[in-house]
């Protein structure tokens, strides 16, 4: 197989069709657990260890895939400007909010990273990982963390706060949809944003605010902490 | 040669954040500083949404599959996570309550402080 799986096209192929098959049982179960980029990483692990595929092979198509990665991200801006209205005119809670939620984010990451002994480089992984995938990983890339357990951490933060927030909602009292949506959005950003949304657009388009908001208020404390 | 054009505009801004990157005397990660060039060109209206509608739709709408890669990339990093995977599972899990109830009760005093504002002024 080594020889045969030596292309970027492989890679690239792989990868589609897993995410592919991993949107289908998504759709098929309506399980949160069940999410594409969760299973389609598992499938393709699962592919490369059962065919005894070099990763070194899998990597030349998915260099490619990584490419996209800063153009996505760029591509934020055109979501938060969608929303700049209501930006405007909740600016204050907004702030606040995100502010406070990034900074516990971090701080409460930090010391039970410290409780549990953790390595830095893992620590440092872990810190941003309440932020959406894109910037989360540029701030663990930037200060000496390893990507892909930021990938794996935000994912399963998100994961938690999409099958929690009903819960929290409920918990904490929350009766204030532009609460809510902020507070969803702070802790489990786009995967808490899909479940934000089935609440109500007010609760929808706050989380998606705070993706953002909260994304760049942890890259600049990053720049103080890490 | 619509589509070519955004393509153009989008990795064209992502190419000059890099050379900021390179330029600053801090570590910020060039993909955010993409994202605040591009707010900024469409705040001053340097750039219009049209412009870029159809790139940004597609990027955005997919951006879970562009992380793929890096997620599998753990392969190379079990042997470190071996030891510590309940710990990150427990991280999360506490992290997510904590962050949730500290933004809820900052936002809740927020609101209540600019009503109080409000009724005085």
């Amino acid at each position: 197989m080594a020889e045969w799986t030596a292309s970027p096209f492989f890679g690239v192929a792989l990868s589609i069709l897993a995410f592919w098959a991993a949107g289908k049982l998504q759709k098929r179960t309506g399980l949160v657990l069940c999410n594409p980029l969760l299973v389609s990483i598992l499938l393709v692990i699962a592919v490369l260890t059962a065919l005894k595929i070099p990763y070194e092979n899998y990597s030349q198509g998915g260099d490619l895939i990584n490419l996209f990665l800063a153009p996505a991200t760029a591509c934020l801006a055109v979501a938060i400007y969608s929303r700049i209205q209501i930006l405007k005119e909740n600016w204050l809670p907004i702030l606040v909010g995100c502010t406070v939620g990034s900074a516990v984010s971090m701080g409460s990451v930090w010391a039970l990273c410290r409780l549990f002994r953790l390595e830095e480089a893992l620590a440092v992984s872990l810190v941003p990982k309440s932020v959406t995938t894109p910037i989360a990983v540029s701030v663990a890339e930037a200060h000496g963390g390893i990507p892909s357990i930021t990938v794996v951490a935000v994912l399963i933060t998100g994961v938690c706060g999409s099958v929690t927030a009903p819960l929290l909602i409920r918990l904490f009292r929350v009766k204030d949809p532009v609460t809510a949506g902020l507070a969803i959005g702070a802790c489990s950003h786009a995967l808490g944003t899909s479940k934000a949304l089935e609440l109500g657009e007010t609760e929808g388009a706050m989380s998606g605010l705070a993706i953002g908001v909260c994304g760049l208020i942890t890259v600049i404390f990053s720049m103080f902490l890490l | 040669m619509k589509i070519l054009c955004q393509v153009g505009v989008i990795f064209g801004v992502c190419w000059v954040s890099q050379i900021l990157e390179s330029l600053l005397p801090f570590a910020f990660p060039a993909s955010v500083i993409g994202m605040l060039v591009l707010l900024l060109l469409l705040i001053t209206r340097v750039l219009r949404v049209e412009h870029i509608q159809e790139k940004s739709d597609f990027l955005l709408a997919n951006m879970a599959f562009f992380f793929l890669p890096a997620g599998v990339s753990i392969l190379n990093y079990l042997e470190e996570l071996r030891s510590a995977a309940l710990a990150l599972v427990v991280i999360c899990l506490v992290t997510t309550v904590l962050v949730f109830a500290a933004t809820a009760f900052s936002i809740r005093l927020t609101l209540r402080l600019m009503g109080r504002g409000k009724r005085h002024g």
